[in-house]
């Protein structure tokens, strides 16, 4: 194998004039195994430059520059709308449900007790006819008496005193 | 420009600017703190993110004053070599754990031993793969002093190896 042109880039390299390029060359043909025995004594040089890169810092330097680092700002993050408005959502959306499911129960509810008109079934409760009599009239002259004093109350007019119905 | 983010764009150059810090300070723990300073510095400067050239470049610059502030700081402290210091300079040093071989280690004293900037330059060039004008940026220097610079690096440690390696000094 001709290694003249690594002879070639070890002189320029000795000389400052290898780009980074070249000088990435050389280290990657130092780093092969079988190496001519005249340029041996340079693959040490380069081998130690590879093994000068593994130096590094321990895990937990991150974490300690972080914490000071970190330590008085904020974290800022953008909200659109949509997600600022989002907990709203989820709370009308909650009350909705509450809501409908509210309603409907109330609704089956009331179904169950729903009253009953069917006059067929009505039972006398009164045995003279005169004191049943007696009752309605009266029960019908409290219902005239209240409904002519919401009248008056709505128009404001006295004037015209309305005539009470059922007497 | 993109917008600049710490965790993602800063905080991976940990190792990177630890490597150089280790380089100029050559003692890990100071080469740690120097990193968490120059880190805490950058993120105060966080402001300026958008107007700089390179981030990277930036760190990179801040740590080297950082590393070389600290350094003079200890020399002026004037721990010289003590004698338990004499016998195992490299105890301490990561480097030890990938240096493989006396070789490696030989290397790693040449290189250490080597005036600050041509090893900060060492370091960014073989180490880091930048290129002269990115090196220029960081030392805030001309490109030129930056080949001189690496010239007499390269020199020094070839000629030095070669030496070792043939007479066995």
């Amino acid at each position: 194998m001709d290694y003249k042109y690594i002879e070639q880039l070890l002189e320029r390299y000795w000389a400052c004039d290898t780009s980074v390029e070249e000088e990435q060359i050389l280290r990657a043909f130092f780093r092969q195994k079988e190496i001519p025995a005249h340029l041996l004594p340079y693959k040490n040089l380069f081998a130690y430059e590879d093994a000068a890169q593994e130096v590094t810092l321990g895990k937990d330097f991150d974490e300690r520059i972080l914490s000071q680092v970190e330590r008085h700002t904020v974290k800022v993050q953008r909200i659109s709308l949509r997600r600022r408005m989002m907990p709203l959502f989820k709370a009308a959306a909650v009350v909705a449900v509450i809501v409908t499911l509210g309603t409907v129960t109330q609704r089956s509810f009331r179904a169950n007790r729903q009253a009953d008109y069917n006059y067929d079934a009505y039972k006398d409760t009164y045995t003279d006819p005169q004191s049943a009599y007696g009752t309605v009239s009266e029960a019908l002259q409290i219902v005239s008496e209240s409904f002519r004093k919401s009248q008056v109350h709505d128009s404001d007019s006295v004037s015209a005193p309305l005539k009470t119905t059922g007497q | 420009m993109q917008k600049t983010d710490f965790r993602h764009d800063i905080l991976p150059l940990k190792d990177k600017l630890f490597r150089l810090a280790l380089r100029i300070t050559l003692n890990r723990a100071e080469a740690e703190d120097v990193v968490q300073d120059t880190m805490i510095r950058v993120w105060d400067r966080r402001d300026d993110w958008h107007e700089m050239d390179s981030v990277e470049a930036y760190c990179l610059t801040v740590c080297r004053n950082l590393a070389i502030d600290r350094s003079q700081l200890k020399e002026a402290q004037n721990e010289t070599l003590s004698e338990a210091e004499a016998n195992q300079p490299d105890a301490s040093d990561p480097y030890a754990l990938c240096v493989r071989n006396e070789q490696m280690e030989l290397i790693h004293r040449l290189i250490n031993g080597l005036p600050e900037k041509q090893r900060s330059i060492i370091q960014l060039r073989d180490i880091e793969g930048k290129s002269y004008k990115e090196i220029a940026d960081i030392l805030r220097v001309s490109e030129e002093q930056v080949k001189v610079n690496l010239f007499r690096a390269r020199q020094k440690i070839k000629q030095q190896y070669t030496e070792i390696n043939d007479y066995g000094l």
